[in-house]
């Protein structure tokens, strides 16, 4: 028990310190980046790693909360901040509808499904070009100069997104979630409705990735169908962090997000310039090669996995691993 | 329990690591602030470093190199001649892989980190829109050379410049064109579903009802289709006079291609730019891309000076040609010299300053930053249209400035042969 | 009539493209249960496959189809028996891992063909690219009645295999029980390796025979991965008949979307069916016909 409290002071600890003694707007910046995808990637693991239904459309929560904010702006002149209030309930509502559509599958099915839903959230977005401007994309001017404020409010997000999450897990919720996972026909056999805590997972879930979509239009102050609602650099991403961090971690994601996030901007940018000007092109590939060998030597995640790496340094042979639930 | 532990600490070396960087950074660029406070006293040797933001990978990066090789080759005259005031021009290129998001973090690190003195580059609308957001706020100015959305230069942003002109202008020789040569009652519009097909899709439907002609299809679509029979058999259906397509390369060699098997004739295909203008539209398309007419900004027999030696030195040192974008690029990059000269010092406010206050000539034509109808800051351009006449790319309108007589009307059966 | 039957006949035709790709996809699906999310960047490699071929040997495309599906069948082979078959053994939360496992892998591939080729845009421009058959007024594509044909003898002959050989009913054994397949003596991993070839194999075929009419560049596949699952899961998993007919009802929904509705929508038609076939007819087309 003490460890694990040292862990929960230091980390946060660490993270508020962190613009005290460093003040480039840049890596401010990247750490900002870092802290949205733990939350993204915090939320995803709330669904797929607790309660076992792999979702690849988490753009879709992500691309609502960022144009609640972005079309109050477009439509009503309204601050784009009421959308950090509006996007959140916004996207468990459109969480709800899908999960009610989407839960009568499993596994690959469900995630199939996601899939296609997020691919015609993309494609729609961009055909109502006169409600959601299309493809010309929503544009504001950042509220503030500073990265100060929005480092705070990134970390703040995230902190209260881990917190729920542990919360959660230590409810009876957090068994229900798990015994889902674990066999869902079982769970059911035992009374507990697997619909409406799946429901419930996927609320909580869609609720923050919607607040993280509403804080990245107001941060980063662009958005259009293509970068909000997007597979690849959304869904998929927030998949990766999961996987490379730990599924059913409840810190997984979070260090996956931080792993995720610092190796692409190392790598974009040559490794600070320090190494020949193809290194950059290769951020893909790294990451790619990185996602490839954590599946297939830490199928648990750095965090899931962390015994088997420490043990890989000091020798000792690894004691046959528990499939924890929450870490 | 231990392993929570042992993250945590990882996670610290990790952050601790991140702002052992941050620092060094701080140090090295408060000793960069040092030096150019020092330059700026005496101006000696040293150098003076513009970010450039260009699509280097990505789907758009064919349009990326052509702009950087161009910037390249400028650079490299402006410095054997002397420099800015003796000191070397650098450009300091970012990769903005043709998404927004990767933009901002770029123009973020160049404005931040490596404390460029002004920016340049942008060439996706969507991208350069972002870019300029952030140029914006952080007052230091930004050239744009290719991003054309109107919007950008319509929010009254004082530190955005453009040397292009926006979307909605590119079609004005079309215009002229049509009035007086082709005189069309319909036409059908296309165009891919992006930044820049939206908005000059937009702007021509309105010159179109301007002029009095019918439109009688109005259709966009989605990037990357094999298959653009459906939308062309209604093109067919409707057999409108003209069809005005604003595409990217590929989807534009696709339509033409397609349109050929499909026997579509109206009396003129009209590209609006981007892709119809690059030899490899020729190359892909064969007898379906000739007689193909495009808006376009600039061809190399232009009477400005130096239009032509531009594209004869690309074409001898990277053996290939290059076309509007490039002549922007290689244009950008001496009225960025030219500013740099003129500014009384690298301050964002005095660079400001001389920019607005630009007055020369370039490959591109006139520069001169004005404010008219609601855009600020816009550089006012004519524009052209080139006709693919026999495999070559040729000027054929205005007509004073034509390198070669139109081909019109076409007689597409004998052409395509059935 | 003839926008009408214009857009029939595009939509049969792409759908034969679509068929191709699908059926490697509803094998890889059928036995081994994975979502192979790869399956876009398989073609593409096999697209500069066949693009270098023709670009520095001057190969036609339609020989290089026996170059590149060789070559696609041992990438597929070694990408099943390094990556895929050694997560069977490890211990994992999600049983998904596989399909996460092939996402890695698509991004790999994808990155590798761009450090080598750049992202510009590539074509192989042949002679009867553009050659078309007219029947009246309606225009037939050559290159695309070819790949249709193809595509029809492909499944007949792994419809065959499948159906015929031992070595066919094995993988049909696997597929409807891996543990009873292994107790009747069936290698079943040697026989995922070879599916995952063979559905490679199949892909590669689609990218080959798509060459000439479309263009490539890296990042190509993510479109026809999509397009991969959603044939494969109105046809039927596993089923190859099923393929063909999910390919032509997917390329005639999406020509009629694109010309009755909008083409801005046409892949939103394509994800709507597949999401309505998902939830209420499970099992597909093949549930329909029992094929």
């Amino acid at each position: 028990m003490k460890n694990r409290s040292w862990a929960q002071l230091i980390a946060p600890l660490i993270l508020l310190a962190f613009p005290l003694f460093v003040d480039s707007d840049y890596y401010r910046h990247v750490v900002i980046m870092a802290l949205m995808w733990v939350v993204i990637g915090s939320s995803w693991n709330l669904l797929a790693g607790f309660t076992g239904q792999v979702s690849f459309g988490h753009a879709i929560f992500f691309g609502i909360g960022a144009y609640s904010a972005g079309l109050l702006k477009m439509h009503l002149g309204l601050s784009p901040w009421w959308g950090m209030l509006l996007g959140g309930p916004m996207a468990m509502a459109i969480g709800f509808v899908i999960g009610w559509i989407c839960f009568r599958l499993r596994g690959p099915y469900f995630a199939l499904a996601t899939i296609a839903v997020g691919e015609i959230f993309h494609l729609l977005f961009k055909y109502f070009n006169n409600f959601t401007g299309g493809m010309e994309g929503i544009l504001i001017i950042q509220t503030f100069r500073s990265k100060l404020p929005y480092y705070f409010l990134a970390l703040g997000l995230a902190g209260a997104c881990v917190l729920t999450i542990i919360l959660v897990m230590r409810s009876k919720w957090g068994y229900y979630f798990i015994s889902i996972r674990e066999d869902q026909d079982a769970a059911e056999s035992m009374g507990i409705s697997a619909f409406r805590y799946k429901s419930l997972s996927l609320m909580i879930s869609s609720f923050f990735t919607g607040l993280a979509g509403a804080f990245y239009m107001n941060y980063m102050a662009f958005i259009d169908p293509e970068v909000v609602y997007s597979l690849h650099y959304i869904s998929i991403m927030a998949i990766l962090v999961g996987i490379i961090g730990g599924v059913g971690t409840i810190w997984g994601p979070a260090v996956g997000a931080f792993i995720m996030v610092l190796v692409q901007e190392t790598f974009r940018s040559s490794i600070f310039g320090l190494a020949p000007d193809w290194v950059s092109e290769a951020h893909a590939l790294v990451f790619g090669v990185l996602v490839m060998f954590v599946i297939l030597f830490m199928a648990n995640g750095v965090v899931g996995d962390w015994k088997k790496i420490t043990h890989l340094f000091t020798g000792k042979k690894q004691a046959p691993s528990t499939n924890g639930s929450a870490a | 329990m231990k392993r929570l532990l042992t993250m945590t600490l990882a996670c610290a070396v990790g952050l601790a690591m991140l702002s052992f960087l941050g620092c060094s950074s701080e140090q090295k660029t408060e000793k960069a602030e040092k030096a150019e406070k020092a330059v700026v006293a005496a101006p000696a040797g040293d150098t003076v470093t513009v970010g450039i933001i260009l699509p280097l990978s990505g789907g758009q990066a064919k349009f990326g190199e052509v702009e950087k090789k161009s910037f390249d080759m400028a650079l490299d005259e402006i410095n054997t001649a002397g420099g800015i005031n003796g000191k070397k021009l650098v450009f300091m290129y970012e990769d903005d892989t043709g998404r927004p998001d990767v933009g901002r973090s770029a123009a973020e690190k160049l404005i931040n980190k490596d404390k460029v003195v002004m920016l340049g580059g942008g060439y996706s609308s969507s991208v350069t829109f972002a870019v300029a957001g952030v140029a914006q706020q952080n007052r230091l100015p930004f050239l744009i050379n290719t991003g054309s959305a109107d919007k950008i230069t319509e929010q009254g942003w004082e530190y955005i410049f453009r040397l292009n002109p926006p979307a909605s202008e590119y079609p004005k020789a079309v215009e002229s064109f049509l009035t007086e040569v082709v005189k069309p009652k319909s036409a059908a519009i296309l165009f891919e579903n992006s930044n820049f097909g939206t908005s000059s899709s937009k702007e021509f439907n309105e010159t179109c009802q301007r002029l009095g002609i019918e439109v009688v299809l109005l259709e966009g679509y989605e990037h990357g289709g094999v298959d653009f029979k459906p939308l062309l058999v209604k093109v067919k259906e409707k057999n409108p006079d003209i069809v005005y397509m604003v595409s990217y390369l590929m989807d534009a060699s696709l339509l033409m291609k397609q349109s050929k098997e499909l026997q579509i004739m109206p009396k003129a295909f009209i590209g609006g730019g981007a892709g119809f203008t690059l030899p490899e539209f020729i190359e892909n398309t064969g007898s379906a891309g000739n007689a193909v007419f495009s808006a376009t900004l600039w061809y190399q027999t232009l009477p400005y000076p130096g239009a032509k030696e531009y594209y004869d030195k690309f074409v001898k040192l990277y053996d290939g040609p290059t076309e509007y974008h490039g002549a922007e690029a290689y244009a950008a990059a001496f009225v960025i010299a030219d500013t740099l000269k003129r500014a009384k010092s690298f301050s964002a406010e005095d660079i400001r300053q001389a920019l607005a206050e630009t007055d020369m000539t370039t490959v591109f034509g006139p520069v001169k930053f004005k404010a008219y109808d609601t855009k600020t800051n816009q550089n006012d351009v004519a524009t052209y249209m080139v006709q693919w006449i026999d495999g070559n790319l040729e000027l054929v309108w205005p007509e004073t400035h034509a390198s070669k007589k139109y081909m019109y009307p076409i007689d597409w059966a004998a052409m395509w042969g059935k | 009539m003839d926008v009408f039957l214009q857009t029939l006949v595009s939509g049969v035709l792409i759908g034969g493209i679509y068929a191709l790709i699908g059926i490697g996809m509803t094998l890889i699906m059928g036995v081994m249960h994975i979502i192979n999310l790869a399956h876009g960047q398989l073609m593409m490699v096999a697209m500069y496959i066949t693009f270098v071929l023709y670009q520095y040997l001057g190969l036609d495309p339609y020989v290089s189809l026996f170059i590149a599906m060789p070559a696609l069948f041992l990438l597929g082979a070694v990408i099943q028996k390094l990556f895929l078959n050694p997560l069977l053994k490890v211990d994992s939360i999600l049983p998904e891992n596989q399909v996460l496992m092939t996402v890695g892998i698509g991004m790999v591939l994808t990155e590798i063909v761009r450090i080598i080729f750049g992202s510009d845009y590539k074509s192989v421009t042949t002679s009867y690219s553009g050659s078309v058959m007219y029947l009246g007024d309606i225009a037939f594509n050559t290159p695309m009645v070819v790949a249709f044909g193809i595509a029809l003898a492909l499944t007949a002959g792994l419809f065959y295999f499948l159906l015929r050989t031992d070595l066919g009913k094995s993988v049909r054994a696997t597929a409807q029980n891996k543990e009873a397949a292994r107790l009747m003596g069936v290698n079943a991993e040697r026989i995922t390796v070879l599916t995952f070839g063979i559905g490679a194999g199949l892909v590669a075929a689609a990218g080959t025979l798509l060459l000439p009419i479309f263009y490539l560049f890296p990042d190509i596949g993510g479109h026809f991965t999509l397009k991969a699952f959603v044939i494969t899961i109105l046809g039927g998993l596993g089923s190859t008949v099923g393929a063909i007919f999910g390919g032509v009802v997917l390329g005639i929904a999406e020509s009629f979307g694109a010309t009755y509705l909008s083409m801005d929508l046409k892949d939103v038609v394509g994800m709507v069916i597949f999401l309505l076939v998902l939830i209420f007819l499970p099992g597909g087309l093949k549930r329909l016909t029992k094929i």
